[in-house]
């Protein structure tokens, strides 16, 4: 099991010019570890879409990673996104998928304990699949693991779908359902593109 | 009025002079002959999503990485797509580019009575989420769709062209 904050931490520190893509309860204490220009919160955009989102950022700017961080829960309510990375993923999209086995953001609700996501991940065809026929499913138990493997996620190329079992004990910040128009937009300021009024 | 349906090619031509880079399409049988013209088109990516709220989503994404995305979907989708609409397009102000197949058209014009409620609630959903919308049902109403893209881009913000036949040669 990782705590979730070093996990943050770790990206953060071996990060540069990644894209990263926030959602939900999952990722509200990314903000605590970064201020990067390139990152983008999710949040309030659509409950399960922030890979499919990820995914469209990732084709559209093949120069660089886009990094989505995705709660499990999250990833229930949009199954179906497995199998189109299956097929479209292209390589320079790397999942994190943080485990932590509930709905965290409505009150930590527990989903089925017989859900498993190396499984869904697999039938829906992202080993060996997405634009390049080499994606790759992880499954990293330990933050030395996930440290280790972090300079090979982030210039591989993939896609890669990683599955990261998570909890927490630091301080969660509130959910803020603000700025959607200014988020998207500074994320176009940030990739050098025109900001629409 | 000009023969029922625009054409697949033409439609093509349209999005490729305005020079659309990826199509987020559902396939449905009215859509059948333009998803197949786009499939052979080297100039336009072509992405098939298993639902529309994921069309909507990575439609945004590639939108915001600088692309230009059509999502071509029907109506009943389009419904069950609400809460990626809001989140992707309407709140962030995203300007989606939409075709909408108007699944239950031709049955309540020929029938002069809805037949199908997906006719029925189309039109009012689309002006409920404020979004603008023009009428594709024959060639000659081709210059829609340009109208649709610059509203889109000067608003920034959604806007559609809805379908009410199936695509013709």
């Amino acid at each position: 099991m990782i705590e979730r904050m070093d996990l943050f931490r770790a990206v953060h520190s071996r990060r540069t010019n990644e894209i990263a893509v926030l959602t939900m309860s999952a990722t509200l204490q990314y903000p605590l570890v970064s201020d990067h220009e390139l990152d983008f919160d999710f949040l309030a955009f659509g409950m399960g879409h922030a890979g499919d989102f990820a995914m469209g950022l990732a084709l559209a700017r093949p120069e660089r990673k886009t990094i989505v961080f995705k709660g499990d829960g999250g990833q229930l309510m949009s199954l179906g996104s497995l199998v189109t990375l299956g097929r479209y993923a292209p390589g320079n999209l790397l999942v994190l998928l943080l485990e932590n086995r509930v709905y965290e953001q409505t009150g930590s609700q527990p989903f089925s304990a017989r859900v498993d996501f190396d499984t869904l991940a697999r039938g829906a065809g992202i080993q060996g699949g997405g634009t390049t026929g080499n994606g790759k499913i992880e499954r990293i138990e330990t933050i030395e693991t996930f440290d280790e493997a972090l300079p090979r996620l982030l210039t591989e190329e993939g896609p890669h779908f990683v599955i990261c079992p998570v909890e927490n004990h630091e301080y969660v910040p509130p959910t803020n359902h603000s700025e959607h128009a200014g988020r998207i937009r500074n994320l176009r300021k940030g990739l050098g593109l025109s900001v629409p009024d | 009025m000009s023969k029922k349906g625009a054409s697949a090619s033409k439609t093509l031509v349209a999005l490729k002079s305005l020079e659309f880079t990826h199509v987020l399409a559902i396939p449905d049988s009215e859509s059948a002959l333009l998803y197949a013209a786009i499939e052979k088109d080297p100039d336009i990516d072509l992405i098939l999503p298993t639902r529309e709220g994921e069309s909507i989503a990575i439609a945004a994404g590639l939108w915001t990485g600088g692309q230009k995305p059509l999502v071509l979907i029907q109506n009943t989708g389009f419904m069950e797509a609400g809460d990626s609409l809001r989140g992707c397009g309407l709140g962030p102000r995203v300007p989606l580019r939409l075709m909408v197949g108007w699944r239950g058209y031709g049955n309540a014009i020929a029938e002069k009575k809805p037949i199908d409620s997906a006719y029925t609630y189309t039109e009012p959903l689309l002006e409920a989420w404020g979004i603008p919308t023009w009428h594709l049902m024959c060639s000659d109403d081709l210059p829609a769709i340009e109208q649709m893209d610059r509203t889109a881009e000067e608003t920034s913000l959604p806007a559609a062209v809805i379908t009410g036949y199936a695509f013709t040669e």
